[in-house]
């Protein structure tokens, strides 16, 4: 092998040493108390005064790849005096084959045996993996955030998981704050834990937006010990400013004089003191997320895996040029955004992918000729193609709570899907989002469809996302227009007979899911057409000649490249 | 120790000796070095060695250990966590100098399809790893420890995933600790009694305390 060779193909070899070092983030469970940064959901809060028509906004990109996705509705009930609820362990991962029922039956078999009073009235509420939206437009995102190890608790004595939480503070909580005081409390009194640990969650109503974060106390913790079960702090972002929980835990510095912008569990300094993870001898202020889920790095040091909080924030407010070598523990809990910002934006960033970034999954050959984000995941960005769904909540007031709320749903991976809405005052949802999971294909489940499309986009992606982007104009963009019609009539409906609005929103949501759903369907037939084997077939023309997608003078150039590294040595 | 912490732990004896009294067997006494492992790669490892810590007894933990890493002693022959494979040392090395021979092994059972898939494990070859672990302690006479402190979580129909950790683990223990949650169906307790293993029932995870307690001080 000659020299001139040797070099160039010494440094590919670097590079893929280095790129194998890249990829491989999987970090197994850890035995020491590092927090490793987590490679899930990501939430976005938006305060009121920070969006473009009021409303207050939360997020949650599900990603997990292999959780449930079904959905439900949850009518509002009357309880009698003396009545119980019953507490269940549900695990946010385990699933169950479509033939044995649905998830949310199927949870009931895992009773803790704890029963606690029930209210004397619940609120009606969405269902996914979490409560997302109640009656009273109380909505809910979240992000795993990790905690130290010794706090982990995933013995019984935790009757309480995150799922469950979130369960009871959407059916018994009128507002965010009432939300995070009932889930607070039932946490510290039942034991947080089990199946979870470190968690947050997006906690909204038409006012205000919080960050909620809890953390367990340890397995040793008994109900009967005297001391709190879990320990947690919440955090309102301020009315002009938006947030983002990409897995680490965003609380800082609390101040719990400032009752309208901090709360916190009683336990929440002396557990941290107790447990040797705060010295209040330091001179340092308490920091509850150095306290409990300390988390070292920034994007660039992590070569993109912890780059979705510099990202948020420099699509958020560029002006103030977010710096990617800063860590992230540094970063500010909140930012005003350079602009105003609406349900559109929200969702564009829930589909962001770094591009143009240091962190762009495409750059260099990374997504092949067709530039597809899927082939490269060493970098963890916001629309990672995890997601089971995700969500865009907004809660509006100026509107009744049944018209004022809105979960928008996209099933499957942010960018091949469609937003669809559900209001509030729904009082069922489409039954194509109850059923479905990973392992059997199902044309009666809504995700199918959109996996369906998404699989077609893979052939050929820099030509496939364009059909869908025009799809997602149509449907999603479109329909974003209409929603202040669809307002109208519902209202004009609500002053006559609150019941005829709930009728009327029902009706069109679920008409509305229905088209879209088909229109996804149709899509993934079209791509399947348009890209068959990788041409590219003219299905209007129906000619004998056909084309192929356009494959780019740098793929080309790239391939001759390699053609002559490899090459065998000339004698 | 603050007042609270005694109350819990004096509640935690009291259950600990009723247990003893039912079940009308003593914790038996075995010497330190001690290495902590898990049956199916269960976060329930973690409990049991923060029960040590709090019990104040040192230990060796390896994730997935094998015959030969055992046969290191304490230590583990100095091997370092890697991808898929965890060790942690807080054994006191002036008292069980590197080498030392275990006296005993504890075993943490509960399958975690999360934790093998990240350590590249199957249930066969989780089992096969067990077995030949668990073979070693009884040719070397290390005492073989089994606690099952997930509940009923960490349960399942017979075959399961769970259960056949339980199964490869179990029925060769010198010593089985169950939390009541993890016996609703008598199993561990029809076990004890037909391979004649001291048994003991507890409430909950801090009852273990006292329990490593005795064994090892």
């Amino acid at each position: 092998m000659n020299l001139k060779r040797l070099v160039p193909l010494s440094g590919t070899l670097l590079l893929a040493v280095l790129l194998a070092g890249h990829l491989s983030t999987a970090a197994g469970p850890s035995a020491g108390d590092e927090i490793i940064a987590g490679e899930g959901c990501t939430s976005i809060l938006v305060g009121k005064l920070a969006s473009t028509d009021g409303s207050v906004m939360t997020t949650h990109t599900c990603d997990c790849g292999t959780c449930d996705w079904t959905w439900r509705h949850v009518p509002a009930a009357d309880h009698k005096p003396g009545s119980t609820r019953k507490i269940y362990h549900i695990s946010q991962y385990k699933t169950w084959p479509p033939a044995e029922g649905l998830k949310w039956d199927l949870y009931k078999k895992d009773a803790t045996g704890l029963e606690i009073p029930e209210v004397a009235h619940t609120y009606a509420y969405h269902h996914g993996m979490f409560g997302y939206m109640n009656e009273k437009q109380v909505s809910i995102g979240e992000s795993t955030i990790g905690c130290q190890r010794k706090m982990q608790n995933p013995t019984p004595a935790a009757k309480l998981d995150l799922s469950m939480l979130t369960l009871l503070g959407i059916e018994r909580a009128a507002t965010a704050r009432e939300a995070i005081q009932v889930m607070g409390a039932l946490a510290e009194k039942y034991g947080y834990g089990f199946h979870d640990d470190g968690e947050m969650l997006a906690v909204a109503d038409a006012n205000e937006a919080w960050i909620f974060e809890i953390c367990p106390v340890g397995p040793l913790w008994t109900p009967d010990g005297g001391k709190p079960g879990a320990v947690w702090a919440a955090q309102r972002v301020p009315d002009d400013h938006v947030s983002v929980c990409p897995n680490e835990s965003r609380i800082g510095e609390i101040d719990l004089t400032k009752t309208d912008f901090f709360m916190a569990s009683s336990n929440v300094v002396s557990l941290a003191v107790e447990m040797g993870y705060y010295d209040p001898k330091s001179g340092k202020p308490f920091s509850f997320k150095r306290a409990y889920s300390p988390v070292e790095g920034s994007a660039t040091s992590t070569n993109g895996r912890m780059q979705r909080l510099w990202r948020f924030f420099d699509l958020a407010a560029p002006s103030q040029k977010f710096k990617p070598e800063t860590p992230n523990m540094d970063l500010p809990f909140s930012v005003k955004p350079d602009k105003k910002i609406s349900v559109g934006d929200v969702m564009a960033m829930t589909r962001d992918r770094s591009y143009g970034t240091p962190f762009d999954p495409v750059q260099g050959i990374r997504g092949g000729p067709f530039k597809n984000p899927n082939y490269y995941r060493g970098t963890r960005v916001i629309d990672h193609g995890l997601a089971e769904y995700s969500t865009v909540t907004q809660s509006r007031a100026g509107l009744p709570d049944p018209i004022g709320g809105i979960v928008w749903i996209a099933f499957g991976s942010q960018d091949t899907s469609c937003y669809m809405p559900l209001y509030a005052g729904m009082t069922e949802i489409p039954k194509s989002f109850m059923v479905g999971d990973h392992w059997t294909f199902s044309r009666d489940s809504v995700r199918w469809a959109f996996d369906y499309t998404d699989f077609h986009v893979q052939v050929a992606y820099s030509e496939a996302i364009k059909d869908v982007q025009a799809a997602q104009a149509k449907y999603e963009a479109e329909l974003i227009q209409r929603i202040p019609e669809i307002d109208a009539q519902a209202l004009a409906l609500y002053k006559k007979k609150p019941a005829k609005a709930a009728e009327f929103l029902t009706g069109f949501s679920l008409n509305n899911a229905a088209t879209v759903t088909a229109a996804w369907w149709k899509l993934g037939d079209d791509l399947l057409v348009k890209y068959n084997r990788l041409y590219l077939y003219n299905a209007e023309k129906r000619g004998f000649s056909r084309g192929q997608p356009a494959t780019p003078d740098w793929w080309k150039k790239a391939v001759r490249a390699f053609d002559i590294l490899l090459e065998p040595d000339k004698k | 120790m603050n007042k609270r912490t005694f109350l819990g732990l004096a509640a935690a004896s009291v259950v600990l000796a009723a247990t003893f009294l039912i079940a009308g067997q003593a914790p038996p006494k075995v010497g330190l070095p001690v290495l902590t492992t898990s049956a199916g790669q269960s976060t329930d490892v973690t409990t049991l060695n923060i029960v040590l810590d709090e019990a104040g007894i040192t230990y060796d933990y390896c994730d997935v250990p094998t015959p030969e890493m055992v046969a290191d002693g304490a230590g583990l022959g100095g091997r370092e966590s890697g991808p898929g494979f965890h060790v942690e040392s807080t054994t006191d090395s002036s008292k069980y100098p590197a080498g030392t021979p275990y006296k005993a092994v504890i075993f943490a059972i509960g399958a975690s399809l999360k934790g093998m898939g990240a350590s590249g494990l199957t249930l066969d070859s989780e089992e096969a790893r067990l077995k030949k672990v668990i073979d070693f302690c009884k040719q070397k006479k290390i005492f073989v420890m089994a606690v099952h402190i997930g509940g009923e979580s960490k349960r399942g129909p017979a075959g399961s995933d769970n259960e056949r950790m339980i199964d490869a683990v179990a029925p060769y223990a010198d010593y089985l600790v169950v939390t009541k949650d993890s016996n609703k169906d008598g199993r561990f307790t029809k076990l004890s009694q037909s391979k004649k293993i001291p048994l003991t029932e507890i409430e909950y995870a801090l009852g273990l305390v006292d329990i490593v307690k005795q064994i090892f001080q």
